[in-house]
């Protein structure tokens, strides 16, 4: 598409900041999460009394309410189970990337999450395909867990 | 609630679609006023004004602060009123309201209620308009980072839905075709000149895979509201009221990856025994409705609640759709309005548009998209990212 060669920042004026990417701001109960991907480690949390796994993780257990808790290291594998590719309308600090691939990713601990499928041809996405967890550094504070193809 | 204890017995709308010089508090009070008369009833008799909030605030006049504190009754001079609030569920408010009407009215504090919404989104710029729907439906910390949006979000559920039932892409198409039949049926629907095909759908600009620009819902300027009282009242004051017959609800997540259905095959079959029991409270079945109302932001949502109908095999209602069965003069009206996709999506408005829509119909009122004779229909709704699914059974008639 032709206005994908022009960045959308020159085409409309836009400002440094109108295309600063948002980025997750850390709950008290969700730091953890983000310190491992930092480290580049993918962790979820586990409740201590009755072994839920909740992501996205919460105050206390949804399962049980207990706040005793551990956070154990994922096997960073996962399946794709459903998927979007955005071609168009999205917020302008995305818009350089289309298109971009948005997926839920089952892991085998349980968890569904929203993420991104990256290092793959959108035509070769297809639905139970295997993925591995990738780390993408998008800020000195900040690493988003990304999936590839395993 | 016992069956048959509450009517909805007026509506009042205004045209649907771009309105820069209409403002939120006009709407209301234009529909307001309609409702009651269409109510026949004497404006002083409202006892409780009830508010759907609306989204995208003008910080300078907030219609939602203004309609919490009251301007309403004022407006509008309503005398009598006792109460005034204000509720939201989103696009499920349709369901909330009705159900904070029906409090109120058991209380016996008042037998009237009056309830507005109005909404105008075309003041803002295309931009602030993506940026607030386009995160909306999604979680800040979980899935906007990653480039979310309201679109793809229902493109995965439509994705899913597909690989997992077999339903093809056109049939999701002949959904935003059977909304346009009906759309063009209605004078207030914002999509009502054009007719269009499931090549022309699908032709349409790709904007999140699978979904094109046709399959995606446009906001529009728009309100409606209507009346509602005791069947006792109702029965002294109007020749033909709407009867709540039953209904029940299901809440099911906040963040789509929580859904209590992680099956996106079966998500429809999920919500079929929250509809079994609002036709069972109803004392009825699907073979007795003459419509199904089906909230439908975007056309595989309609078809995943059209699965737990009971009209036909969950994960068929694309090829049901697809037959041209509930498109006007079909065996199974779906969606007399057109919904989001072709009457316009009016924020926290697209439900109550929708159950007005249902008032009409039952009411002989609904003109050119009236179907003929309807006595019983489901109406339904949900919001959030497909947070939560409500169905409910109206009827001209309490069945014995």
């Amino acid at each position: 598409m032709s206005e994908q060669n022009v960045s959308i920042k020159d085409l409309l004026g836009l400002s440094d900041e109108e295309m600063l990417k948002p980025l997750p701001i850390p709950t008290k109960w969700s730091q953890p999460f983000w310190d491992a991907a930092k480290e580049h480690r993918l962790v979820l949390k586990k409740c201590s009394t009755c072994g839920n796994i909740d992501h996205p993780p919460y105050l206390y257990c949804t399962a049980c309410q207990a706040d005793e808790h551990e956070w154990i290291e994922a096997s960073g594998k996962g399946t794709l189970y459903a998927y979007a590719v955005n071609h168009f309308g999205v917020p302008f600090p995305f818009w350089d990337d289309m298109p971009y691939v948005l997926a839920m990713v089952d892991l085998p601990e349980g968890p569904r999450m929203i993420s991104n499928i990256v290092e793959c041809d959108i035509e070769k996405l297809a639905n139970g395909m295997e993925l591995e967890v990738v780390f993408d550094d998008v800020s000195g504070e900040i690493t988003l867990p990304k999936w590839k193809p395993a | 609630m016992d069956r048959g204890e509450f009517a909805i017995i007026g509506t009042g709308e205004v045209p649907c679609g771009n309105y820069p010089e209409r403002s939120e508090f006009e709407t209301a009070y234009t529909v307001a006023r309609a409702a009651i008369r269409d109510a026949g009833i004497d404006k002083d008799e409202i006892g409780a004004v009830v508010c759907a909030q609306h989204i995208m605030s003008n910080p300078n006049n907030d219609y939602n602060t203004e309609m919490v504190f009251g301007r309403l009754p004022e407006a509008i001079g309503a005398k009598g009123c006792r109460i005034t609030c204000m509720t939201s569920s989103g696009g499920a408010s349709s369901f909330s309201l009705r159900k904070t009407v029906e409090g109120i009215l058991h209380s016996g504090e008042t037998d009237t209620v009056l309830v507005v919404h109005a909404q105008r989104f075309s003041t803002f710029t295309p931009n602030e308009q993506a940026k607030y729907f386009s995160i909306a439906g999604s979680d800040v910390e979980w899935e906007v980072p990653y480039g979310m949006t309201y679109n793809a979000l229902a493109a995965m559920v439509t994705q899913g839905y597909m690989a997992y039932t077999g339903t093809t892409i056109e049939q999701v198409a002949s959904v935003c075709v059977a909304c346009r039949k009906w759309a063009m049926l209605q004078p207030n629907a914002m999509f009502n000149k054009k007719e269009i095909t499931v090549e022309k759908v699908l032709s349409s600009r790709m904007v999140a895979y699978p979904l094109t620009a046709f399959m995606c819902n446009v906001l529009a300027d728009g309100g409606s509201a209507f009346v509602m009282t005791t069947a006792e009242k109702a029965k002294k004051v109007c020749d033909r009221p709407v009867y709540i017959l039953g209904d029940a609800s299901s809440y099911s997540h906040r963040t789509i990856t929580r859904s209590k259905s992680r099956d996106l095959a079966k998500m429809g079959e999920s919500m079929a025994p929250v509809a079994r029991e609002a036709y069972e409270k109803a004392g009825l079945g699907p073979e007795d409705m003459d419509i199904y109302q089906v909230y439908g932001s975007y056309p595989a949502l309609q078809l995943i609640v059209m699965d737990a109908l009971g009209i036909c095999e969950p994960g068929r209602s694309g090829a049901l759709v697809e037959s041209g069965e509930t498109s006007p003069g079909g065996k199974y009206p779906v969606t007399t309005n057109g919904e989001a996709l072709s009457f316009g999506h009016t924020g926290t408005g697209v439900g109550i548009a929708l159950l007005v829509e249902s008032v009409r119909q039952l009411q002989g009122k609904a003109g050119k998209a009236q179907v003929e004779g309807a006595r019983f229909l489901v109406e339904n709704t949900g919001g959030g990212a497909f947070m939560d699914c409500h169905f409910t059974i109206l009827g001209n008639e309490i069945p014995h």
